[in-house]
């Protein structure tokens, strides 16, 4: 049996880094309730200032409800929320600084997009001169020069996405609200939106606060990610993180796909964890919490690698299996690969390189510093 | 409840509205139960003579609203499902009976069949009783069809055509998609309106009072113990009865509504065109229209004429002399006028805050307030009338101008047209408009000032128009209110024609349909020329 090391946590994302930062909006044990159901159950969040915050999770699990009681929408029923220390669940909607981009967008169809920007600057009663030149100037910022006296039926999809971002930001917001603003468009606008998206509030340094329930797009913005489920927060943690050190079987589902594998520890020396896998010994960082003999093994489908032959190294796991169905998705092939009782994703990446695509018996081979445990629940 | 603490000016305005509410709706509606008390009830139901126009009533209202609603549906049914010529003609046809006040129908009706018609008496020489439960049921079909048609082409327009097109794309022939596709979709909005056209012709007091002769229904018997007998008590009682069965029934289409909404599919109009139907419906249905719109024409055509000679049908002599009672009755017009735009106006502007207020915001009680918005619908003109006149013809409001009082019955009797029609103008903006508009900086009412109330103004318009034409039209709650003064104009030419002055009559009646023609024009010329009238207090 080889034994083998997995996982140095200098080598990933840094988890004792959350939160150093000041917290510029908090939410403390926040619960919205719609008669029986809590949409929000007890959600505690410290979003750092000027970063990029992204609450995501499936549709229905109450990450816009979350998004809409601090905007003042919904009044919470337990909890608080304060923004630079100052309480802010007590002020009616209007009063709390909290400018929102709407998933329709919600232009005001019956205003210019001049009007439709100035419209918060006609209600903070900034004179006429003041007025015009942070009109202009936000309507450069957001690239729509020469739209000003257009009506919002007139403009694409990705200009009225432009005026509606334009039109929150004009005002200064303590804190921008986004609910899904990218999901309207199509799929190439939306990638080009969501750098514009983010290049714009790294220059502006505003708190966002970004609901979605598209994976890719928070872990491609996302200097904090807030995965929800049934109205909790599941785990709070940069996009690394998330990403490879999800720390339930729903996280690790839900953003990426993830080969998982019940495997038994045999010594639980913290922080490691020493677990059996096939005929390996793997030493990897041990999971918070669970059953103390018993955890799941997690991998990414990209983090193995598919061959003919077995690994000569003796560097990585190597296992022998056989192909069972294989997808061509374009930048990728997906091969589910038979292993005992288990069938297993791999992802090759630039399939075109391999004119052949693999069949019948391979070998995966992974690195075991690829290799993620998460904590069997009890 | 605390979006409104936190924001006064919110909590205050819904305060005015709901006080308002309570005392020009509900106020004088309880008034009008408790003046009999116990023991008049007693006397009253233990005398008997409510037995009669009870039952009369009923036989009429059953009767009338069969004929009315199976022509009503053939118009409709013709307009929206055929592809047969002239529709634009039929459509303005069938809106015009809904300008004018239904009782000039039971007018037409005298001059052409009564003792001295044109028809009876000049082309057959009979000289005919028309006064009666006969004379009241055709007159009642001619002037309810067309409310009738309105309601359910209403319901027809919005079942959506991609059911039918799936249903013939399966295989069904164009009777089957009928029988199993068109009709079950509209039943609970046919039956709806079916109860709605039920409620009008309950509540209709003009035709009965001119035509019915000694065949008394309810809301007749109540006019004719006040004016003959001065006595309130027995009004009071008698219109509770009508009351009583009006909300009975108008309970049954909120429910039939709210059942509704599963079956039809989307507010919006879908640009799919209907399968076609078989030539032979389309000319039938042509030929119904024809027939239909020549019977409204018939009985506005012999208005025209008699108000243009000298005697009709006697002598046909061209004239323009009845005109000048139209110049003697110049105040009831006018008041008619002001009193219209008045209340349309103020009647709209407060039912469009009420809407975004019950439809916008969360309050204990806003199901209550929803309720009370459209329960006058349900409340006959007559027992609106009583009520006013018990509630406010009081020594204590002596200084109040009785056209003031006049103004708000009409404000609040009309109130359910114009919040339904905001209502629904409401429902078509999403929500998230007015929350930008909160979430940059605007307060509930500076949102709605700023935001709804300019993406209102269609809705709001049609509300207007409506409630106008209702006013325009409406006898039975003024009958109690008006005083020389103060008189409008469809009191004079109920008075003009019990005085059998049918020249006078007929030439005011043309001249209050020009009117109501000119302000709708107005209307509609500021609306950028939509639709500005909702046919029906249900739909």
């Amino acid at each position: 049996m080889s034994k083998l090391t997995g996982e140095n946590p200098e080598a990933t994302g840094l988890p004792e880094a959350i939160n150093l930062q000041p917290a510029h909006l908090r939410l403390e044990h926040l619960v919205k309730s719609f008669g029986p159901t809590k949409a929000v159950d007890d959600v505690t969040l410290d979003i750092p200032k000027g970063s990029f915050a992204t609450l995501l999770g499936p549709s229905g699990c109450g990450k816009t409800t979350l998004l809409r009681t601090i905007a003042g929408f919904y009044e919470p029923n337990e909890g608080a929320i304060y923004l630079e220390d100052q309480r802010i669940d007590h002020l009616p909607a209007h009063r709390r600084g909290t400018a929102m981009v709407f998933q329709d967008y919600a232009l005001f169809p019956h205003m210019s997009v001049f009007d439709n920007i100035a419209y918060g600057l006609r209600l903070a009663k900034v004179q006429r001169a003041e007025l015009n030149r942070r009109v202009h100037e936000t309507v450069e910022f957001v690239g729509l020069q020469g739209l000003e006296k257009r009506w919002p039926s007139q403009l694409s999809g990705g200009q009225q996405q432009r005026v509606a971002l334009a039109r929150a930001l004009v005002v200064q917001p303590r804190v921008l609200l986004l609910d899904e603003p990218l999901s309207n468009l199509d799929a190439n606008l939306r990638e080009r939106m969501r750098w514009e998206l983010r290049s714009l509030q790294q220059r502006l340094n505003i708190t966002f606060v970004y609901v979605t329930h598209d994976q890719s797009e928070a872990l491609a913005m996302s200097d904090w990610i807030a995965v929800i489920k049934d109205g909790r927060v599941m785990q709070w943690g940069d996009p690394w993180e998330i990403y490879y050190h999800p720390r339930t079987t729903f996280m690790a589902e839900f953003v990426g796909a993830a080969n998982l594998e019940p495997v038994k520890i045999v010594d639980r020396h913290p922080p490691t964890a020493t677990v059996i896998w096939h005929d390996y010994r793997l030493e990897l960082p041990a999971p918070e919490g669970g059953t103390a003999d018993q955890a799941l093994l997690c991998i990414r489908p990209e983090s193995i690698t598919i061959s003919a032959k077995p690994d000569a190294s003796a560097r990585h796991v190597s296992l022998p299996g056989t192909v069972t169905r294989k997808a061509f998705l374009g930048h990728i092939m997906r091969y589910w690969v038979q292993i005992g009782e288990a069938e297993w994703i791999v992802d090759e990446s630039d399939p075109g390189a391999n004119p052949q695509p693999f069949d019948g018996t391979v070998y995966l081979l992974c690195d075991p510093h690829r290799v993620h445990l998460i904590a069997q629940p009890m | 409840m605390k979006t409104l603490t936190r924001e006064p000016m919110l909590g205050l305005t819904l305060l005015i509205l709901v006080a308002l509410m309570f005392s020009f709706i509900l106020y004088p509606q309880i008034q009008v139960v408790l003046v009999p008390g116990l023991k008049g009830y007693f006397a009253f139901f233990a005398e008997g003579m409510w037995v009669k126009p009870l039952v009369n009533s009923l036989e009429a209202m059953v009767l009338s609203t069969t004929t009315a609603v199976i022509l009503g549906f053939l118009y409709a049914y013709a307009m929206i499902y055929s592809d047969m010529p002239g529709k634009p003609f039929f459509r303005l046809i069938g809106m015009l009976p809904l300008l004018s006040p239904p009782f000039v129908v039971a007018a037409s009706y005298i001059l052409l069949f009564g003792p001295r018609g044109l028809i009876s008496y000049r082309l057959l020489g009979q000289s005919w009783n028309v006064l009666g439960l006969g004379g009241l049921w055709g007159v009642q079909t001619i002037a309810y069809f067309p409310f009738a048609y309105q309601l359910i082409a209403d319901v027809l327009a919005r079942s959506d055509p991609r059911m039918e097109q799936a249903a013939r794309n399966l295989g069904a022939g164009p009777w089957q998609v009928f029988r199993t596709v068109t009709l079950p979709l509209a039943r609970p909005g046919l039956a709806s309106a079916i109860l709605i056209t039920a409620i009008y012709i309950l509540e209709d007091f003009g035709n009965p009072a001119l035509i019915a002769g000694r065949f008394t229904v309810l809301p007749t018997q109540a006019y004719g113990l006040v004016s003959g007998f001065g006595d309130f008590v027995g009004a009071a009682a008698v219109s509770t009865i009508l009351l009583v069965l009006a909300l009975v029934l108008y309970l049954g289409h909120l429910r039939l509504e709210g059942s509704r909404s599963f079956v039809t599919v989307s507010g919006k109009a879908s640009s799919m065109p209907r399968p076609p139907v078989p030539r032979l419906v389309t000319w039938g249905a042509f030929t119904i229209c024809a027939i239909l719109s020549g019977v409204i024409l018939m009985v506005y055509g012999v208005l025209v004429l008699s108000a243009l000679t000298k005697a009709f049908p006697a002598n046909w002599t061209f004239t323009l002399e009845h005109f000048d009672y139209v110049r003697v009755h110049s105040l009831s017009l006018r008041n008619t006028l002001v009193y219209g735009c008045t209340a349309a106006t103020l009647c709209s502007l407060y039912s469009v805050l009420l809407a975004f207020l019950v439809q916008r915001k969360e309050w204990p009680g806003r199901r209550i307030i929803d309720f009370l918005a459209i329960m006058p619908a349900a409340v006959p003109g007559i027992f609106f009338g009583i009520g006013y006149a018990t509630a406010f013809n009081q020594r204590w409001l002596d200084w109040l101008d009785r056209g003031v009082l006049i103004i708000i019955s009409m404000i609040f009797w009309n109130i359910p047209v114009a919040y339904r029609a905001a209502m629904a103008g409401l429902a078509q903006i999403d929500s998230s408009i007015d929350e930008a508009a909160t979430s940059l900086g605007a307060s509930s009412l500076r949102g709605f000032r700023d935001i709804l109330f300019p993406l209102l103004r269609e809705p709001m318009l049609t509300g207007l128009g409506t409630a106008f034409v209702r006013v325009v039209t409406t006898l039975s709650v003024v009958i109690f209110l008006f005083t020389p003064s103060t008189t409008l104009a469809t009191i004079t030419i109920f008075q003009l024609v019990n005085d059998f002055n049918w020249g006078g009559a007929t030439a005011f009646t043309v001249a209050v349909i020009g009117m109501a023609i000119a302000v709708l024009g107005v209307i509609w010329f500021i609306t950028g020329r939509r639709a500005i009238m909702t046919h029906s207090i249900g739909g």
